[in-house]
């Protein structure tokens, strides 16, 4: 090859890769917003990481599409009438990547493992003495049983067990492991397998031939159908959005989970891309200090609470995309019954007479916001115009990320506007805001009552009973006003057009089965 | 030479020391937990609590800082928070692409900057001169975050030209490689025009009114000879110092770039561990950084002699 003939064929291969872009058709291209963290499910992982690895490795059980929890690797869960003693039959034929059969053996080495405090498994507190859910035996009766023992009854076993930040106690083959037991990359049952993980850059993901199918026609949450109907997926990181943007626009990425609402409109109405919407069970909500001097005072936080008129200041920051949501069931979940979805009444009028009561006179209100999750920032803004009408002062301090999250942890603070990260029960959620202060500086919920109401939740798995005491915790939750819920998470994907059957979900991470891409 | 070269590290070693305790600290007093970021909002303070004692944190600071002193002096930088990675691989790893970058966009820049400014200075005051002056003004007012995004709609999107997003390491596949990096250095190479050619101009400007230009020029030496011999090398000094300072200030992270681009290179990865409070990275990102800054000037002035006679390196 002389040198023209070589410019030429490299000008020839530059052709190439720019119009048949740098994969070939049949990999799914997946937005992500920061790298991830690691592969090791439950473990120094973040919501991106939980994304990511859940397309590998499956657990016993997982959550459906209305966040009730479902059996995945079992066929079947018997559950004893004590509450005590947890049955998972295994499916038959289910392979590990590597080609193992799963069996009940390894249930019982990967429990081990995760209750090994080496691990370091986000979840091995719930679970070890002293957990709400003390497992005290775990055994293989034969190759396809594992029976769990817990110490006391407890609702949220299963709901533990499968979730996403726990790496759904995910069950992986010991070649997931290098020889001195630390971990290195997964070897699970899920519909992808491990290729590549380039820091920074990209993680690869290859179809699982052999991936044991359900018997479920339908994708259900994180378990019924999960075909890998593609022949790889490739989770790009992309951390600015308007890069983003610009490459789902191009054709460069398939998906972006997470568009800014302003971008809806526009992709909904490009010919080549479309949008899929949906509400997860994080919360975002505006904090009070139930022990500053001033808003100690109920009448104080009930004059915000009826100050704010949250359905327009909703629809207004989500540009009427989302529906505001006093209450701290999601309107997904099969526990929003009529009662809960019973609200903060607005009404400045009242406010203005109830703050007169309580002898306020402008005292101002510092109220925290970051610029991280800017839908939060945006309800700061709002929040702060609404209180403003009725008299009350609020000063906003837009502080970054990390500085807010140690303020809230450590209870520094008058009024913020905090968003929680999505727990699919809602004694999870429940939980995650409701405690002694003096213990937990971070609970935000302090009420012995409610909290006696709770440990009932948690403790019954009757639904009927369960939704008694969920309507019970709300009204309590609107009366006493601890903190202003204002709305959930609202996820907005947009994906070119030629991708066929994705869709968002309540979990607000992209989910790449039972998705193909047109020709 | 030698003596000098030795001499100049000497000095720095202070100055890496000084930074190497500022940045220590002043992490340290940003509020910001690495642990309780890492486990996220719904950490129970006892988990939070026992992931500060695993990474050491709880350890009076003093011991964390002699701790961290002694590793950097044998050469190991720590391991990263977030990603467990050994922060001297990660920071090595990342440099080597924000590099070649940043020292394409450079030259580049230089090379067509200098001479422009030249030729401005010659005709000041002309229309060429008013024209180069102005883009020069433009390309400096301009953020590089925007013109980043203008390039990427412009090459990218609109003519889809180059791909929007993604990163092919050129030494791994040359042709696809160069396809990446061609519009962060479009964006780096307009942006450090404006500072260097007004530069140029400007000490271009300021030797032609020197005595001696004048006494060339009197004494019946050739335009050309007078500006070859006696113009450009004196003018080109003070650029030269002021490419140091850009080269030293790119090297340390393009981080606007990267992140419009989606480079994995070592501002992007400085920013996402401030944001993380990654302690290890930050701190290792930086004390890098201040080494290289002192390298590329101690290079800077190594180069000096050979432009500008009057300076000796003894």
């Amino acid at each position: 090859m002389n040198r023209r003939q070589r410019l030429a064929a490299s000008a020839a291969a530059l052709a190439l890769t720019l119009t048949c872009g740098p994969a070939a058709a049949e990999t799914l291209k997946i937005a992500l917003n920061a790298d991830i963290r690691s592969l090791d499910p439950g473990v120094n992982r973040d919501a991106n990481s939980d994304a990511v690895v859940l397309h590998m490795v499956e657990g016993l059980v997982a959550y459906s599409e209305d966040a009730s929890v479902k059996p995945l690797l079992a066929k079947e869960v018997a559950v004893s009438d004590d509450d005590l003693t947890y049955t998972f039959t295994l499916r038959d034929g289910v392979k590990f990547h590597n080609g193992n059969v799963l069996t009940a053996a390894d249930v019982v080495w990967n429990w081990s493992r995760y209750m090994d405090e080496a691990t370091k498994w986000r979840c091995r507190n719930d679970f070890a003495e002293g957990g709400a859910a003390h497992v005290i035996s775990v055994t293989a009766p034969d190759d396809q049983t594992v029976v769990f023992k817990l110490e006391k009854p407890n609702a949220l076993f299963q709901a533990t067990l499968a979730r996403t930040d726990c790496g759904m106690t995910g069950i992986l083959d010991k070649s997931s492991f290098n020889a001195d037991g630390s971990f290195n990359v997964p070897v699970g049952t899920g519909p992808f397998r491990y290729k590549e993980w380039r820091k920074g850059e990209f993680i690869d993901l290859e179809a699982f031939a052999d991936y044991a199918v359900r018997s479920e026609e339908k994708r259900d949450g994180y378990t019924g159908a999960k075909r890998p109907l593609v022949e790889a997926v490739r989770f790009a990181v992309i951390p600015d959005r308007s890069s983003a943007k610009a490459a789902l626009l191009n054709g460069d990425i398939d998906i972006v989970p997470d568009v800014p609402y302003a971008d809806v409109e526009e992709f909904k109405q490009n010919a080549d891309t479309a949008v899929s919407l949906a509400t997860n069970p994080g919360i975002v909500a505006l904090l009070l200090q139930t022990r500053d001097p001033l808003l100690k005072d109920m009448r104080i936080r009930k004059a915000i609470a009826m100050a704010l008129d949250t359905k327009t200041m909703v629809e207004g920051i989500t540009l009427g995309l989302g529906k505001a949501n006093n209450s701290l069931i999601p309107p997904t979940s099969q526990y929003h019954s009529a009662a809960q979805a019973q609200g903060y009444s607005y009404d400045p009028e009242a406010a203005k007479a109830l703050l007169q009561e309580a002898g306020y006179n402008g005292q101002p209100i510092k109220l925290i916001a970051n610029t991280r999750y800017s839908n939060t920032y945006d309800a700061a803004i709002v929040a702060q115009a609404m209180l403003q009408q009725v008299g009350i002062t609020a000063e906003l301090e837009v502080l970054e990320w990390a500085a807010q999250l140690d303020r809230y942890q450590s209870s520094n603070y008058t009024a913020m506007v905090f968003p929680y990260s999505g727990r699919y029960d809602p004694a999870l959620t429940m939980d995650s805001v409701m405690g002694n202060k003096d213990k937990e500086p971070r609970k935000v919920w302090d009420d012995p009552d409610a909290q006696a109401m709770l440990a009932d939740a948690v403790r019954y798995s009757d639904p009927a009973k369960r939704q008694e005491l969920f309507d019970k915790l709300h009204a309590r939750f609107l009366e006493t006003v601890p903190f202003i819920m204002l709305y959930n998470g609202l996820e907005a994907s947009a994906y070119q057009k030629h991708v066929q059957n994705y869709a968002a979900s309540i979990f607000s991470m992209p989910r790449a089965w039972e998705v193909t891409i047109a020709e | 030479m030698l003596r000098f070269i030795l001499s100049r590290i000497g000095m720095a070693v202070p100055t890496v020391l000084l930074v190497a305790v500022v940045v220590f600290f002043l992490i340290r007093l940003v509020p910001g937990d690495p642990a309780a970021l890492l486990l996220g909002d719904m950490a129970s303070p006892e988990s939070v609590a026992a992931l500060r004692s695993d990474l050491g944190l709880d350890k009076n600071i003093l011991t964390q800082f002699a701790i961290w002193l002694t590793n950097v002096f044998q050469g190991d930088l720590g391991t990263s928070i977030t990603t467990k990675e050994p922060v001297a691989h990660l920071v090595i790893e990342r440099f080597k692409v924000s590099a070649g970058i940043v020292l394409v966009a450079v030259a580049l820049a230089s090379l067509a900057a200098v001479p422009a400014g030249f030729i401005a200075a010659l005709r000041q005051n002309s229309k060429l001169d008013l024209t180069l002056v102005s883009i020069a003004a433009l390309l400096l007012s301009i953020p590089t975050f925007w013109l980043g995004l203008v390039i990427l709609l412009i090459f990218g999107l609109k003519l889809g030209w180059l791909p929007v997003v993604g990163y092919v390491s050129v030494a791994e596949d040359p042709s696809r490689g160069l396809l990446y990096v061609l519009m962060p250095i479009l964006t780096l190479f307009l942006h450090e025009i404006g500072v260097l050619l007004r530069m140029a101009r400007a000490s271009a400007l300021e030797v032609l009114r020197l005595d001696y230009i004048t006494h060339a020029r009197a004494k019946g030496l050739p335009e050309r000879t007078v500006l070859w011999r006696h113009v450009f090398p004196n003018a080109f000094a003070p650029t030269l110092t002021l490419i140091g300072l850009v080269l030293g200030n790119m090297l340390g992270g393009i981080a606007v770039v990267e992140t419009v681009f989606t480079i994995p290179g070592l501002g992007r990865l400085l920013v996402d561990a401030i944001f993380g409070r990654d302690y290890p990275v930050i701190q290792g990102c930086l004390l890098f950084i201040a080494v290289i800054y002192v390298l590329v000037n101690l290079i800077v002035d190594l180069c000096y002699p050979l432009f500008d006679p009057r300076v000796k390196i003894t």
